[in-house]
């Protein structure tokens, strides 16, 4: 017998015991990883094409104060700034539902290419949204989930405008970060509350990266001390910002990855030690053949480790295989749309699994280097 | 005949090593699903704080929070002396017609930025909303840039204790006094005069009027009233319905809660279960000892699971205990409804204690049943023959 084997062996004469230490370490890390990956998208959400050219403009109270149009003038001339379109969020509710399912902006048609030219649709989509002024374009996750398809009408009931605005869907577009949005026309939306001359914010595409910071600049500079202050920024501190007002949620979740990651260390150097020993008087014998304490260790430690990493294979590569061959969109009720299990955190949990196969076999080796071996061979059980 | 209680008591202190990493991680489970749902009892509870049997809340139809809706002038105007609304010993209407905005304020932790919801108010909407009291300073005086804060936001968000300034809408606002709303939505809030609201803000229009019905019955007759005068787009709730429906917030922390609640229940099942078997495996001479004694096998089968159940209560209770200093404190996250910094607490409930107690017991249950199964099937002989 080759001490592989020993080990193998010693490892999986209790299979029950085996199993279960295997899924528990299993469960845990399919937990951890999952916690790790919403912490993640939480903080870190998914950078769009396109995103390093693009400036947001709000105004400085908050998002949710309008901005005057006759800014749009006054944008369009600073220096740098290739197309400038309205933004204006319509909170529009789809058939009755509870809440709001997909979100919906106003903007100008014949600027959706060149400000958000990564959301891909077909020549005849934009030419429709141009022409026709109830037009929309939907987004393709949104879309299927309502079996929508160019040419149908939908109406929806604003939370923020009174009444409601019926349209016509012109094309379904694909390949943002967030399939989800639908876009219409700022006029249609205009005419429909009668003029009231403001937009919700600004988004401008520059002309080239080394122009980002000049305009964001200058357009702040541009409103300064006037009835409507801006706040302009990359596309990337805009995200931030959201991120930055979902307060304690990191804190909480992150908390709670470290709590799992404690209690696998100790249930699992728990059942380490029961292993170690049931079979006390075994290693007792070891030693009385005359095989040295780190040899003990080693042995100890192979099957701990052995034990933690299949565990953490079967974890991380369920956890990898759902997130990434699911739905996530229906598996968490529409909160997250991308779900990505990175290396890194593969590899960090991968990590804890190594460093906990190591902690778990520290306990019960110190107790057997610590027997003599007289003891060790009257121990019962 | 059962086991004695403390046989299996006893047998649980006597392998304290072993047994007390599950009770451990088992109380670890039920801290952190206690703390979760705690969270989301807090975020309810705030909601629930905050209406008032006897006000009624009137909005724009069709809008979900208060600073997307719209009461213009004229309609305060018709609404205003209406018979059914309570009057002060003034005899002025009890009708408070608020502005709500949301103003960008830097995070006091350094970092980023939040929505903060503003509220315009007169003196009639602050006495129709007696829970909430002045802790530090003074109350703002009328027609100044001055402003109460919640005192729990205060801590949250820079500029805002007592003494502070800070800007906004191209103005410098000094913050004069510190609320506190007995753990209601206005705990939220910044509170400052109406008209000043709306002149800072450029607003034409209110976002929301709360009146004091005269009585029950005209309560109701507010409502109809308003919902049948076609000059009134607007919807009237009773204040406590208004704010009952506004907990969408709590959703997604009840989906992690019971995420979490699943995934480290089956785990927390595995690591009883092989605690019970270890115990079951290192007294196998006993149980066939009890055998012999004429104990049946049900009886040990029970007393396995009571075993197991004991455990985990132990357990159980140990993460009720590891949760209750979190009681109380306060957090802050982004409601999905006025999309703003809303600020609520932990709250551990006697129920959602004993939610967590059954949470854990139902663990060692099912984490012992096989291993008790298992004990009871063992042949009486093998048994008291094993070492």
């Amino acid at each position: 017998m080759t001490i592989p084997t020993f080990i193998l062996k010693n490892a999986l004469r209790n299979k029950r015991r085996a199993l279960l230490s295997i899924s528990s370490v299993a469960v845990s890390l399919f937990l951890l990883v999952t916690l790790q990956v919403a912490l993640r998208e939480l903080t870190i959400p998914p950078q769009s094409a396109g995103a390093e050219l693009r400036v947001a403009v709000r105004n400085k109270i908050s998002l949710t104060n309008p901005l005057p149009a006759r800014q749009r003038g006054i944008i369009e001339k600073i220096p740098g700034v290739e197309a400038v379109t309205p933004f204006t969020w319509f909170g529009g509710k789809y058939k009755n539902e509870g809440g709001m399912s997909f979100a919906q902006f106003a903007m100008d048609a014949d600027k959706l290419r060149s400000v958000f030219g990564e959301a891909k649709m077909d020549m005849d989509g934009y030419e429709k949204f141009n022409a026709t002024k109830d037009a929309c374009v939907l987004g393709k996750i949104t879309a299927d989930k309502y079996h929508l398809k160019v040419g149908d009408h939908i109406t929806l009931d604003s939370t923020v405008y009174p009444g409601s605005l019926t349209f016509t869907i012109a094309g379904i577009y694909a390949g943002t970060p967030d399939d989800r949005n639908m876009l219409f026309r700022q006029d249609y939306l205009d005419e429909s509350i009668g003029e009231p001359g403001y937009v919700g914010m600004w988004w401008l595409k520059v002309k080239s990266a080394n122009d980002m910071a000049p305009v964001i600049k200058a357009v702040n500079a541009a409103f300064q001390n006037s009835a409507a202050e801006v706040r302009a920024e990359s596309e990337r501190n805009f995200q931030l910002g959201f991120i930055s007002m979902l307060g304690n949620i990191k804190t909480l979740i992150a908390s709670i990855s470290t709590v799992v990651v404690f209690t696998l260390v100790l249930v699992t150097a728990s059942t380490m030690s029961m292993a170690v020993r049931e079979r006390f008087r075994e290693l007792a014998i070891l030693k009385a053949l005359g095989f040295r304490r780190r040899e003990m260790f080693a042995f100890i430690l192979a099957e701990s480790f052995g034990l933690a990493v299949t565990g953490a294979a079967l974890g991380i590569g369920g956890a990898y295989c759902l997130y990434t061959f699911g739905d996530i969109g229906k598996l968490t009720a529409g909160i997250f749309v991308s779900f990505e299990v990175t290396p890194r955190i593969m590899g960090f949990a991968a990590l804890v699994a190594a460093v906990l196969g190591i902690v778990s076999a520290v306990a019960p080796s110190l107790s057997v280097a610590r027997m003599s071996v007289v003891n060790g061979l009257k121990t019962l059980d | 005949m059962a086991l004695p209680l403390t046989y299996n008591f006893r047998n649980v202190l006597v392998r304290w090593r072993a047994t007390l990493a599950t009770i451990l991680g088992i109380g670890l489970v039920v801290a952190v699903f206690v703390l979760v749902q705690a969270l989301a009892v807090g975020l309810e509870k705030s909601a629930s704080n905050t209406g008032d049997p006897r006000n009624i809340m009137i909005v724009r139809k069709g809008s979900t929070a208060e600073s997307t809706s719209q009461v213009s002038l004229e309609q305060f105007q018709i609404i205003r002396y209406w018979d059914q609304i309570a009057r002060d010993s003034t005899g002025a209407p009890l009708v408070s017609a608020d502005v709500v905005t949301l103003i960008s304020q830097p995070r006091s932790d350094g970092r980023g930025e939040a929505n903060v919801s503003v509220r315009g108010l007169t003196p009639v909407g602050m006495a129709l909303r007696p829970q909430v009291k002045l802790v530090s300073g003074r109350w703002f005086a009328p027609g100044k840039r001055e402003v109460a804060v919640s005192q729990k936001l205060a801590r949250r968000f820079t500029g805002f204790h007592v003494g502070d300034t800070f800007r906004t809408a191209g103005n410098t606002l000094t913050v004069v006094g510190e609320f506190d709303g007995s753990n209601s939505a206005f705990d939220s809030e910044v509170w400052m005069d109406a008209d000043e609201t709306r002149s800072l803000f450029d607003r034409q229009n209110y976002s929301s009027l709360l009146v004091r019905a005269a009585n029950p019955q005209a309560g109701k007759e507010i409502i109809s009233r308003i919902e049948n005068d076609k000059r009134l787009p607007l919807l009237a709730e009773p204040e406590v319905k208004y704010y009952g429906d506004q907990t969408a917030t709590a959703l997604p922390i009840k989906i992690l809660g019971n995420f979490l609640a699943t995934a480290m229940s089956i785990g927390a099942v595995f690591a009883a279960m092989n605690t019970m078997y270890a115990s079951v495996g290192s007294r196998t001479r006993e149980i066939g000892t009890l055998r012999v004694l004429g104990f049946r096998r049900r009886t040990i089968l029970a007393g396995f699971i009571i075993e197991g159940a004991l455990l985990a209560a132990i357990g159980g209770g140990l993460g009720c205990l590891l949760a209750l200093p979190l009681h109380g404190v306060s957090t802050g996250t982004m409601s999905f409804n006025s999309f703003s910094e809303t600020v609520f607490e932990f709250r551990i409930t006697p129920w959602l204690a004993a939610k967590g107690m059954i949470f854990a017991v139902v663990v060692g249950i099912i984490g012992s049943l096989l291993p008790a199964i298992r004990a009871s099937r063992l042949p009486v002989i093998t048994a008291l023959k094993s070492v």
